[in-house]
């Protein structure tokens, strides 16, 4: 499955209101709550939580790529949100992320998981095109040029 | 025109290349081909993940071992398939870069015909350069069947004796 097929502008939000990690977190499963993705709420922030537990998914450069397993879900998910300010999300440079690229995934999808998250990591590997996805002005505006790409 | 003696379907879990299989496996039948279904577990992605830090250590080993799990989980419903059927397939689990891992494949096997799941509709200029069975599809040296119509295969497949 490829990474714009989970491309809806329901599952993206510009831009996020929350000024620390934790809440960014339970923001961007609501996004997913809201958009009838996910049922169980508390599960999968409980999944997401534990993971940033282990080693924050802050890449660098203004990008956090928060992803989990978890049962709570039958398929892949993804909800993208737009912090222009900037959220610490301790990340190895130090630098606020603006970017965010959340997924959830069934256990038993480990694959198609990986080639989505690794879809990510060849876009965050673009300065310039992240760059545009930071200054974009509504969910539109993302899903236009994650379709362009 | 020969027909084929070795056909090789891709098999990565999805809904489409079950459906390939189960195509592959008429094929085989018809033409008395000798089957063979391959899975690759996808470490050149994982590793990339590692490198981009949107995987820790112990998450890369955690997801390459459910990943060769899957491998083997898939494998095992192809050759139920073919045994149904009365066919034999041989099964093979490699790790690596997909479309590259294909064409080792094809040329260990000297494979005359592989046979591919529907590929996604392309939706962005990513899609197009990123696609590892497009790109498998495109640099393979022998003939490639990409097989489309769920219902159709499905009716093919239950009518076989």
């Amino acid at each position: 499955m490829a990474l714009i097929d989970l491309v809806t502008e329901n599952i993206v939000k510009v831009p996020l209101k929350s000024r620390n990690k934790p809440d960014v977190l339970r923001e961007l499963v609501q996004v997913l709550k809201d958009a009838g993705q996910i049922e169980d709420f508390d599960a999968v922030l409980k999944a997401l939580q534990g993971r940033e537990d282990k080693g924050s998914t802050g890449l660098g450069e203004g990008i956090a790529v928060p992803h989990c397993k978890t049962s709570a879900v039958s398929t892949l998910k993804l909800a993208i949100g737009i912090a222009p300010d900037g959220v610490d999300f301790d990340s190895p440079d130090g630098k606020p992320a603006k970017l965010l690229f959340l997924m959830v995934a069934s256990p038993n999808l480990s694959g198609p998981h990986v080639e989505a998250l690794a879809e990510i990591a060849e876009l965050a590997q673009s300065k310039t095109f992240c760059s545009k996805l930071i200054c974009a002005n509504n969910a539109k505006e993302i899903v236009g040029l994650l379709k362009d790409e | 025109m020969s027909n084929p003696k070795k056909i090789l379907v891709y098999v990565d879990g999805t809904e489409e290349s079950v459906i390939a299989s189960q195509y592959a496996i008429c094929l085989a039948s018809f033409f008395g081909a000798e089957l063979f279904a391959l899975y690759v577990v996808n470490t050149r992605a994982i590793e990339e993940l590692l490198k981009a830090k949107i995987f820790l250590k112990d998450e890369q080993v955690e997801y390459e071992h459910d990943m060769e799990s899957d491998a083997q989980k898939y494998l095992n419903h192809v050759d139920k398939l073919a045994t149904k059927k009365g066919l034999t397939v041989s099964t093979q689990s490699r790790k690596g870069n997909i479309h590259k891992e294909i064409i080792d494949a094809i040329k260990n096997h000297d494979i005359d015909l592989l046979v591919l799941g529907e590929l996604s509709r392309i939706k962005s200029r990513r899609d197009e350069l990123y696609d590892e069975r497009e790109h498998a599809m495109r640099s393979v040296p022998c003939s490639v069947l990409i097989v489309k119509d769920e219902d159709k295969v499905w009716d093919m497949y239950d009518s076989l004796a």
